[in-house]
């Protein structure tokens, strides 16, 4: 039986991914139409009548009700759908690993520590200069508890923000794999 | 007939898969293409577009485990049932063979009622 070659094969895949076919059926799809084209060269045809053939069963219509139907059946079904978020459910057949999946998740902790970080140095800094002009410096003026509670909001949103940091990066592993 | 094998096809095709695999064994996806279309002596074509949701569909509910092979420079996907799989293509080929039945009984004329009158 005829064997393709890889450029054989890496044609067929340009083929598939021109048209659009998802990257979870690439490799199968692949295999299918290489299965093919193998058997319409061993019934005699030569490779590029049996190509054009294979790829006319592939055309853009066929690919693109396979991806229908592969969304419908592996669409969210009742029961994670109520679980999932609107993040999840618009990030669903993307690609998640990416980046902005993780950015919108973490979108309220984000905003709520770049806010409090901001409000911090600006009392840290008010506070210290307030404070020196009156010449000498001490925590229990007004313009040292300021300073106090802007040093606080600083440290709380720092911690905050490694904290977040850290456990983004342990759960990376499984999809770096 | 072809319109109407595609639509009859839409609801049976968990089951034909099911039963293949629990049967045959570990099968690839053009393979089982092949095998229907040989069983059926071409009545029932599988097209991709319908056969590569179903397995994925299929995998995804635990009834069917996956291996991959390379095979003449390209990763081939082994599909196998698992036994929860195996009990679920018993099961559904039972259904479907009642269902078969009474749709037989459906689509008889009723010699019963002609008398009647």
């Amino acid at each position: 039986m005829e064997k393709l070659s890889s450029q054989q094969i890496a044609q067929l895949r340009r083929h598939l991914i021109q048209h659009g076919s998802d990257d979870a059926l690439l490799i199968e799809l692949v295999d299918h139409l290489a299965c093919e084209v193998e058997h319409y060269m061993w019934i005699g045809l030569p490779f590029e009548t049996a190509i054009d053939k294979a790829l006319l069963e592939a055309n853009p219509e066929a690919v693109a009700y396979l991806k229908e139907t592969y969304n419908q059946e592996l669409a969210l079904s009742n029961e994670p759908l109520e679980a999932a978020s609107l993040d999840d459910i618009v990030f669903e057949f993307r690609n998640k690993s990416y980046g902005a999946y993780h950015m919108r998740q973490v979108y309220q902790s984000s905003l709520r520590n770049a806010l409090l970080a901001g409000v911090g140095i600006f009392l840290m800094i008010i506070g210290l200069m307030a404070g020196m002009r009156q010449g000498a410096w001490t925590y229990f003026s007004p313009w040292g508890i300021m300073w106090l509670v802007g040093l606080s909001s600083l440290t709380f949103s720092v911690v905050s923000w490694y904290i977040q940091r850290m456990r983004h990066q342990y759960s990376m592993p499984e999809e770096a794999v | 007939m072809e319109s109407s094998t595609n639509e009859f096809l839409r609801g049976v095709l968990k089951t034909i898969v099911l039963k293949l695999l629990a049967e045959r064994g570990p099968m690839y996806g053009y393979e089982i293409t092949q095998s229907v279309k040989e069983r059926t002596k071409g009545e029932i074509i599988l097209t991709f577009g319908a056969l590569y949701p179903v397995l994925h569909k299929l995998e995804q509910d635990g009834l069917l485990l996956t291996e991959s092979v390379e095979v003449d420079g390209r990763l081939r996907k082994y599909y196998s049932v698992t036994s929860r799989g195996s009990e679920a293509a018993i099961q559904k080929a039972s259904d479907f063979e009642r269902f078969v039945e009474a749709v037989r009984a459906l689509l008889q004329p009723m010699p019963n009622l002609a008398l009647g009158q």
